[in-house]
């Protein structure tokens, strides 16, 4: 083995060790030991690691595996979504040897994680454009079937405005009759009215009522007693 | 007053005989009887006897200038004589009816009793039928109320459809598309052409059907209806032998939405030979032919 690669083989196992260095971490972030950084930089690293899948995916010739690869992309961005929201609320939590600029510094860090995370392409554009471009088979059935719901329905809205048309003169007919039948029967029932008044008044009527009842009990009651008499004349005299 | 309906009926059959002690017949009262006595007789499920009564009711009726009261009368008879299954006497006791109906100055009245005759006999009689659905649809243009007409026409063409007399079937259409014209009932007059060009397709007469298309396509209303294109891409087809484009257009929409009777044929269609058409087409003369 030449020396040349021996310290290639020895570089490589550096960097695959690096995150066990302690003096090498705390150079790299200001308190390397805290939770928000902690958070931050694993947050970083899966943003390169989408971004690399998202390379991926743009150049992947097969649909299918491109597909599953926008698929995988967008769950991490989700999941990376969730972690930006706990690390903004690590970020406004004040921290022991913090100063004020720090935290604001560590909130603009937050938003601009944030935008690059929006910024990784998952495919939803190109999408879009294949869907227009070359229309799929349900769509095509989705709108035939709009299509034939649309003609039946000005089918019927034509049927029904010739219904009503037909109608509409029934009707003025019906209501010129009915309104003759109505003014009719009101001169009818005035004259008949006025027959009554002219006859009888009401309280002449009841008065006129009352009387022949009278009369009539009067004429009753001396036909019994005229009856009685009879009977006991023939008794007396004898 | 008995109420025993042969009883009334020999009173009231009294009350309208001229005697020497009688010299003028009471027909109000005889009216009344009958009527009592058709009710009756109706009651006891005695329908031949509540014809008669009623008849004798109408007659009655109109001897007291109540033409209105006899028609009702007459139409109630020819129902029982429907019942009853004696189709002359559904014909006359309609036609009665009607022309009472006429001369109350009431067509439309007039027009359905003709109608209902018309229904009663479409399967037993159905010659008297179409002769009944027509006169129907003349008092009803007489008197202007085209639009009232629509069914009767289609009713009379369905009829004609089924004794296979479809040149005259196509015939009432276009006399329905006439009508539709004078009410401008724009949808009514394109289906009615539309459904002609069908039936005279499915009676094998292409010419027939392409001169309708022809003459039709003169009307503004129809030239821009779907009614149209559709017609157009089946008479393509036709002269085309195109059988799956004649039977798409048969299963479209605008077919879908004409009448029960036109849509059967036209799922039909195409009916003889398509080819023969084509083959027709082919035997134009080719312009470099010399001979």
């Amino acid at each position: 083995m030449t020396v040349i690669n021996i310290i290639f083989r020895v570089e490589e196992i550096c960097k695959k060790y690096d995150k066990y260095d302690v003096d090498k971490q705390r150079e790299l972030g200001a308190s390397g030991d805290d939770a928000f950084s902690r958070l931050f930089n694993s947050i970083d690293t899966d943003i390169e690691s989408v971004v690399h899948k998202a390379e991926l995916a743009s150049t992947e010739t097969n649909r299918a595996a491109a597909v599953a690869l926008n698929a995988e992309v967008r769950r991490t961005k989700a999941r990376l979504a969730e972690d930006v929201v706990k690390l903004q609320k690590l970020a406004v939590k004040k921290v022991k040897g913090l100063t004020k600029e720090e935290r604001e510094a560590r909130c603009d860090l937050v938003i601009a994680l944030a935008d690059r995370i929006q910024v990784i392409p998952d495919g939803h554009e190109r999408q879009a454009n294949n869907e227009w471009g070359g229309a799929s088979a349900p769509n095509k059935n989705i709108k035939f079937d709009i299509s034939e719901g649309l003609d039946a329905l000005k089918n019927l809205a034509r049927d029904m405005n010739e219904e009503l048309d037909k109608q509409v003169p029934l009707m003025d007919e019906m209501e010129t009759k009915v309104d003759g039948a109505t003014s009719d029967l009101k001169n009818t029932n005035v004259r008949l009215k006025q027959q009554l008044v002219k006859m009888r008044s009401s309280r002449n009527f009841c008065i006129d009522i009352i009387l022949l009842c009278v009369c009539s009990e009067l004429k009753l009651v001396t036909a019994s007693t005229d009856i009685l008499i009879a009977i006991v004349k023939p008794m007396v005299t004898s | 007053m008995s109420s025993d309906p042969e009883k009334m009926m020999s009173k009231a059959d009294k009350m309208t005989k001229l005697t020497l002690t009688r010299w003028s017949a009471d027909w109000r009262g005889a009216t009344e009887l009958y009527e009592q006595a058709a009710n009756g007789f109706r009651a006891s499920s005695k329908y031949e006897r509540a014809k008669v009564a009623l008849e004798k009711a109408s007659q009655g009726q109109v001897m007291q200038s109540s033409p209105w009261d006899a028609a009702k009368h007459m139409e109630s008879a020819a129902a029982l004589a429907q019942k009853l299954s004696i189709w002359n006497e559904v014909a006359d006791f309609y036609r009665k009816a009607s022309e009472l109906y006429v001369e109350c100055g009431r067509a439309q009245p007039a027009s359905d009793a003709l109608g209902k005759a018309a229904r009663a006999l479409e399967d037993v009689k159905p010659e008297d039928a179409i002769q009944l659905y027509t006169d129907a649809c003349e008092i009803l243009e007489e008197d202007g109320r085209d639009q009232m007409a629509f069914d009767l026409y289609r009713a009379c063409a369905s009829v004609y459809i089924k004794l296979e007399k479809f040149t005259d079937a196509a015939t009432f259409f276009l006399r329905l598309g006439v009508a539709a014209d004078k009410c401008d009932a724009t949808n009514s007059q394109c289906k009615a052409y539309l459904s002609a060009i069908i039936v005279y397709l499915y009676g094998h007469d292409l010419k027939q059907a392409e001169k309708c298309y022809n003459d039709c396509s003169q009307i503004d209303a129809f030239l821009k209806s779907d009614q149209n294109r559709a017609a157009s891409r089946l008479l393509t087809a036709y002269n085309e032998g195109d059988i799956e484009e004649i039977k798409k257009v048969a299963c479209s929409s605008t077919v879908s939405n004409l009448d029960h009777a036109i849509i059967k044929l036209a799922r039909k269609l195409p009916t003889g030979d398509v080819t023969a058409v084509q083959m027709n087409a082919g035997d134009d003369l080719d312009e470099d032919d010399l001979t």
